[in-house]
């Protein structure tokens, strides 16, 4: 038992320090690091605020907080998924020449931007706090829910990725169209109760609508929707399954194709 | 005694074409990548049995892409087998490619840490020992910054210095006699040899064969990826020798 729990240790410690190390390389160790990765959602923010209230006279309360509530967790799950689709490249050497769990490099990718999404919490409760919203006690329970079911969905769909792209070089470039694609197909720019309804059910099969309304239940109204966060439990749950399964069986004849 | 590796009827295939398709062509063209991936292969290592028992060393000589480096990699565990069992009851520590674990923009220290961890230390061991790695690599104040900076000779020396303080149980070297200078070259041998004296179950795979006629008591020649000459080390050696010359 005690080599087990030896081992089980050993394999924390590695999967920290290679966040850690992420983590480091992302913020080169500056205060200012930090604020340069909240600047890539708040600038997307800011065009996507200037294009519909601005130019196109789209108007809605609170449109700001509106538009960050759903931003924020979709940068988490945008640039994990991007990334991750390179992350066995990048780390060829210790993928060839150390024997460690591989899926350990994708989980560090997941979880250094989960600690650039905690990073940008603060700026979600600065905005409920100005608009009057919240945060509220309910936050606590909620958001914690949210983090793991969108941890599981990511991290099922970034292990799938990476793989692919070790096989197929064009991948990456496949998932930078779809992950474009997919931003426009969940509700976060627009309400979902202003698409006309022959075309909501487009977007009732993207489980990412399930999850960003969910977000923006919490942050928005301090509203947990069950119904919400089941489906998007059970659909972090297939894809993280599946996304298992496959780095599992084409990693086993990685070594041949990278 | 128990065996440490045991090998049994080991093949590895790797495909020849090494260009990588695109998935577009793939999803295209389903049927011709399937099928071009049943005729063109290549048999790194074809049916081979070894038994390495505990506290041995064993050396791997033979011409470059006899299958030396795969059989280690395969080993290690960092390739699969295409067929056969490899069963490994040791912890192995590779000597293979120094440094490979290393990332150039962050600290000699930080690298010590995760690669400390991932030869199979726990993070709190590797602190412990930071001060000898440390030492014994003579990179001095070094450690403290990116080791893209090192040059080649420190980057060695740090890697093997880790190795060498993270237990070895199991040693898997692959051609890295020569690490640094003259002087850390003595002193890095010493170090391995002293491991193998003190019971330390090692393969070693190289082309100095004066390296393997002091440290190995049985010698495997590996040609094409069959064993041509498997035995004591003298012996083995000779039958090489003999051969291409």
């Amino acid at each position: 038992m005690d080599i087990i729990d030896r081992e089980v240790k050993r394999k924390k410690d590695l999967l920290l320090l290679l966040t850690k190390k992420e983590v480091t390389l992302k913020y080169k160790r500056t205060v200012l690091g930090i604020l340069w990765s909240l600047l890539n959602p708040l600038l997307l923010g800011l065009v996507l605020f200037i294009a519909f209230t601005i130019f196109l006279r789209f108007h809605m309360e609170n449109y700001t907080f509106f538009l960050l509530s759903a931003l924020f967790p979709w940068t988490w799950f945008s640039t994990s998924v991007t990334i991750s689709s390179g992350t066995l490249i990048a780390n060829i050497q210790l993928v060839k020449k150390v024997r460690f769990p591989r899926y350990f490099l994708v989980l560090a990718t997941v979880l250094t931007h989960l600690v650039n999404f905690l990073f940008s919490l603060p700026v979600i409760i600065a905005l409920a706090y100005y608009y009057g919203k919240g945060p509220s006690i309910i936050w606590l329970l909620g958001i914690p829910i949210l983090i793991v079911v969108q941890f599981m969905a990511t991290t099922g769909i970034c292990l799938m990725v990476s793989i692919l792209n070790a096989y197929f070089r064009d991948m990456e470039y496949i998932i930078a169209v779809f992950v474009n694609l997919l931003f426009w197909m969940t509700p976060i720019v627009y309400p979902l109760d202003m698409v006309p309804a022959a075309y909501r059910l487009y977007l009732a099969i993207n489980p990412l609508t399930y999850l960003i309304t969910a977000w923006r239940d919490i942050f928005m109204s301090s509203a947990i929707r069950w119904g919400n966060i089941g489906i998007s439990w059970l659909v972090s749950l297939v894809f993280l399954s599946f996304g298992i399964l496959l780095f599992q069986k084409l990693g086993k004849r990685l070594d041949e194709v990278i | 005694m128990s065996y440490v590796v045991k090998i049994d009827d080991l093949w590895k295939r790797f495909p020849l074409r090494r260009d990588r398709p695109g998935f577009k062509e793939f999803i295209v063209n389903i049927p011709h990548f399937l099928q071009r991936n049943q005729d063109s292969h290549f048999w790194a290592l074809k049916g081979i049995n070894i038994g390495v028992k505990e506290g041995e060393c064993l050396g791997v000589i033979g011409r470059n892409g006899g299958g030396k480096s795969t059989l280690l990699s395969l080993i290690l565990g960092t390739m699969y087998p295409t067929k056969g069992n490899i069963k490994v009851s040791k912890k192995m520590t590779p000597l293979l490619e120094l440094g490979a674990g290393f990332h150039p923009d962050i600290t000699g220290r930080e690298n010590i840490l995760i690669n400390g961890v991932l030869l199979g230390l726990m993070r709190d061991e590797v602190i412990d020992r930071m001060d000898d790695i440390i030492s014994y690599s003579e990179i001095g104040d070094f450690v403290d910054i990116p080791v893209r900076t090192y040059s080649t000779g420190m980057y060695l020396r740090l890697a093997f210095s880790i190795a060498i303080y993270t237990d070895p149980e199991f040693l898997l070297i692959d051609e890295i006699l020569s690490v640094g200078d003259e002087f850390f070259q003595k002193k890095s041998k010493n170090t391995i040899i002293q491991l193998i004296k003190g019971g330390v179950t090692t393969i070693l795979v190289s082309h100095n064969l004066a390296a393997v006629k002091e440290m190995c008591n049985r010698t495997i020649w590996l040609d094409n990826g069959e064993i041509t000459a498997e035995g004591e080390t003298e012996k083995v050696l000779e039958e090489y020798l003999r051969n291409i010359g």
